[in-house]
């Protein structure tokens, strides 16, 4: 009875100390794992800035590419252009806007950040993805034009909402994190962390680079406290309790709301199976305490590989992310493909409208990786090759290029339907397996949304090894 | 440290996983069905039978012991190379885009077909081109010398016990694991092209139902000192463990015999069939000279290599010589036509 009596005392006490340690160690995290504030480390600096995290520009560029995805199907090529290409004039935020129980801070743009454009931050290269040698700012003109006069152009297949936001996801956030901030801007001799980022501001080089690459991630400031669940729930605007960190009741987009590519993370780590979201946000995180941490001196060689080590992290979870997308999409236009075999004529129409829609998402996301740091090389062509500028038809037709001069509002050219070609629909299901397929081969994709080939993986590992050096 | 780790687990499994041959409770029937046969066909008394099985010459033979070790030593071999090797999945997934090319046959053709039918069919179709691949490769093993270099190692048993099944040359493992990986990539593949979503396998304790049979009714004896014979007419059907115990006689007339593991339809069919005899004085080996010199680890690992090898490099210059006789013949029709 005694010894029994000594052992509940112990279980006791040891509770007690977990759950203060536990309460410790909540507290220390509350902050602790929140980006920003970070204090002025500048050295000479004399102005009244307290917190030197700034990238409002960032979160304003959010905000034109989720109205601009709304204006997509309004019709109107002016509007679109205004969010992209900015304007003069303080426009309203379409989205994301507030909703019952979800209440969003600004509505103005220019409650965010004034002046801002995307078409300036859009990778200028030749996207190879796309016919007539355009730069991505010229592919997403085009397709703006095409939008303008006919959103969801079933005679082709291409659903230009869709196309347009997945591909300027990653022609401009994703481009100008990984290939500017997190790559010249980190050189040893750019952007210095001895100055300020630009003159009079409280920020040196380095923090602000740092900060404007984080801002093009997404996430929001307090996203490491939340689990994958609570991220995806603030980006479909269902808890405004996660969202709300400062408790104001309002959502302020600046820091409280998770954008584009978080968002994707969040959706594909709510699986369970993968933690691109809490890797690349701690990455971020670890990062910016280590800037501040060099208290406004030029980075030493050493810190600049650790930072580099963080870069890395965030380099190659985020380019998984946008091949899970990819990955997702081929299996959702794969089930579309067989959906669209066996549907009776009243369904017809909804089914190949969602073909377009998943289509859409496939061809952007695949354009969007890439336009990253790293030249994708021959994976890039194979998806090219296999995803094609338009899905294919349910004749067996699709596009094969653009008539005209170099973006112009060309027409399409399209394949024509030859009995026996090689091409066929189920050349189109096969690519899509294909695509699958090289998403794990070269990217090594974990959370394998809308597996296609998962029937067989699960079979396989129902029988069992196959793995044996025994004589039966 | 977590290498040392996974060859202590791997062992482990080798005896609580229901899915391999050693599985503990199969072990156990396998003592079961070999006392009642003892008692009530041999009619011995339970503890003359039990002394039989548990004879100590038979499991601290020179034989045995080298099985044991050989048992350990490829646990370790495996877990090195298994990660290198050709899987299911990859043979699966090459064929399956493979019939995508084939226009002529629809993805999903038999999706309609009741999900038990598929299910009864991918079971007992998996079982048997398992086995019949088996089959094949046994009789590869042992038609094939630089394949019987290897093979041998296996054959050099002069006692057999369940823990046989393990006396295997790392390269014949690695044969092996490909007829495995090309066996199953075969199946699962061409029923989820055919049969879609649906398909399945009935298994028990997580092994497909006729692996379970096949352990559960003394799979384990056709490695032992326990000679149980079938009636004529279920041999033609089944290996009886008698029947394999031939397999290893070094008696001239059971050469090349028996090759099945578990259906003796495919000996049947391609004339390797034997019937079971009384095995009591079977003798089993090689059937050389110095046979009991055959279970040191050199004799085991090192010597199956060379002369695998030798074999191959003979085999290719043969290829190489008849080439070359070929192609002077031709030199010469060449010389003598008209042109």
């Amino acid at each position: 009875m005694k010894k029994l009596n000594l052992k509940t005392k112990l279980l006791t006490s040891l509770t007690c100390i977990s759950f203060g340690l536990t309460g410790l160690a909540n507290a220390g995290a509350h902050s602790e794992d929140v980006y920003g504030p970070f204090p002025v480390t500048l050295k000479g600096y004399s102005g009244d800035c307290t917190n030197t995290v700034s990238y409002s520009g960032q979160i304003a560029r959010h905000v034109q590419h989720d109205s601009l995805k709304y204006l997509s199907t309004k019709g109107d090529y002016d509007e679109m252009n205004a969010y992209y290409s900015g304007s003069d004039k303080n426009k309203q935020i379409w989205a994301p806007g507030s909703k019952d129980g979800f209440p969003i801070k600004q509505t103005l743009l220019n409650d965010i950040s004034s002046g801002k454009n995307l078409s300036g931050k859009t990778y200028k290269g030749t996207i190879t993805a796309w016919p007539e040698n355009m730069t991505a700012p010229e592919v997403i003109d085009f397709w703006m034009m095409k939008a303008a006069d006919n959103p969801k152009d079933v005679s082709v297949g291409l659903n230009y909402q869709q196309l347009l936001s997945k591909f300027i996801m990653g022609a401009v956030f994703y481009n100008q994190a990984v290939d500017n901030y997190l790559d010249e801007k980190m050189g040893a001799d750019s952007k210095p962390n001895d100055k300020p980022y630009k003159d009079g501001a409280c920020y040196t080089g380095k923090e602000h680079s740092w900060d404007e690459a984080f801002g093009y991630w997404g996430a929001a400031a307090h996203s490491l406290l939340l689990s994958a669940e609570d991220n995806y729930n603030i980006a479909k605007k269902k808890d405004l309790a996660a969202a709300d960190y400062n408790g104001d009741g309002v959502v302020d987009l600046k820091s409280e709301y998770v954008f584009a590519h978080a968002y994707y993370a969040s959706s594909f780590d709510k699986g369970g199976k993968t933690s691109y979201l809490e890797d690349i946000t701690r990455a971020f995180l670890d990062g910016r305490k280590l800037i501040t941490s060099a208290n406004g001196e030029k980075l030493s060689d050493a810190q600049r590989s650790e930072l580099m080590a963080y870069v890395d992290v965030i380099n190659e979870n985020w380019q998984k992310v946008i091949a899970e997308s990819v990955f997702k999409y081929a299996g959702s236009t794969y089930k579309s493909l067989v959906a669209l075999e066996s549907v009776g004529n009243a369904d017809l129409a909804k089914e190949f409208d969602k073909y377009m829609k998943y289509w859409g998402e496939l061809k952007g996301f695949s354009m969007a990786l890439q336009v990253g740091k790293e030249n994708i090389g021959e994976t890039a062509t194979k998806l090219n090759r296999m995803i094609g500028f338009g899905p294919m038809l349910l004749d067996e037709t699709q596009i094969t290029g653009i008539k005209g001069m170099m973006g112009s509002d060309g027409k399409y050219i399209t394949s024509e339907y030859e009995m026996g070609k090689i091409y066929s629909m189920n050349d189109a299901k096969l690519h899509m397996l294909k695509i699958q397929k090289l998403m794990i081969d070269q990217f090594g994709v974990e959370a394998r949304a809308n597996d296609m080939l998962a029937d067989m993986s699960d079979l396989a590992s129902k029988i069992g090894t196959s793995e044996s050096a025994e004589n039966d | 440290m977590e290498f040392f780790f996974d060859i202590f687990q791997n062992t482990i499994d080798q005896f609580t996983n229901p899915k391999k041959r050693v599985f503990v409770l199969y072990l156990f029937l396998s003592i079961l069905i070999a006392a009642l046969w003892l008692i009530f066909y041999k009619k011995k008394s339970l503890l003359q039978s039990i002394k039989f099985i548990f004879n100590p010459k038979v499991f601290f033979s020179k034989s045995a012991t080298s099985d044991y070790k050989v048992f350990f030593i490829n646990q370790i071999i495996m877990l090195l190379i298994s990660p290198h090797l050709l899987t299911q999945i990859t043979i699966a997934t090459a064929l399956y885009f493979f019939f995508f090319e084939i226009n002529f046959i629809d993805m999903g053709l038999f999706a309609s077909t009741p999900k038990y039918i598929i299910i009864s069919l991918f079971t007992f179709t998996h079982f048997i081109v398992d086995d019949f691949s088996k089959y094949i490769v046994h009789r590869w093993m042992h038609r094939w010398p630089f394949l019987w270099a290897l093979h041998k190692v296996h054959h050099s048993a002069t006692n057999l016990t369940p823990m046989t099944v393990f006396r295997t040359h790392p390269l014949e493992g690695l044969v092996f694991t490909l007829r495995s990986a090309f066996a199953q990539g075969v199946t699962i593949s061409t029923f989820v092209y055919l049969f879609g979503g649906g398909v399945d396998l009935y298994t028990i304790l997580g092994a497909n139902l006729f692996v379970f049979l096949f352990n559960v009714f003394g799979s384990n004896l056709r490695h032992s000192h326990i000679g149980i014979r079938y009636w004529k007419w279920l041999e033609y059907i089944l290996i009886s463990p008698a029947q394999h115990h031939l397999h290893h006689s070094i008696a001239k007339e059971h050469y090349n015999k028996n090759y099945g593991a578990a259906l003796a339809i495919w000996d049947w069919l391609f004339g390797s069939l034997h019937h079971s005899e009384d095995t009591d004085n079977l003798t089993l080996g090689l059937g050389t000279k110095d046979d009991q010199k055959k279970h040191s680890l050199k004799e085991l690992y090192l010597i199956p290599f060379y002369e695998s090898f030798k074999f191959l490099k003979r085999f290719f210059l043969k290829l190489f010589f008849i080439r070359k006789i070929k192609k002077n013949k031709s030199e010469i029709y060449y010389k003598k036509s008209p042109q």
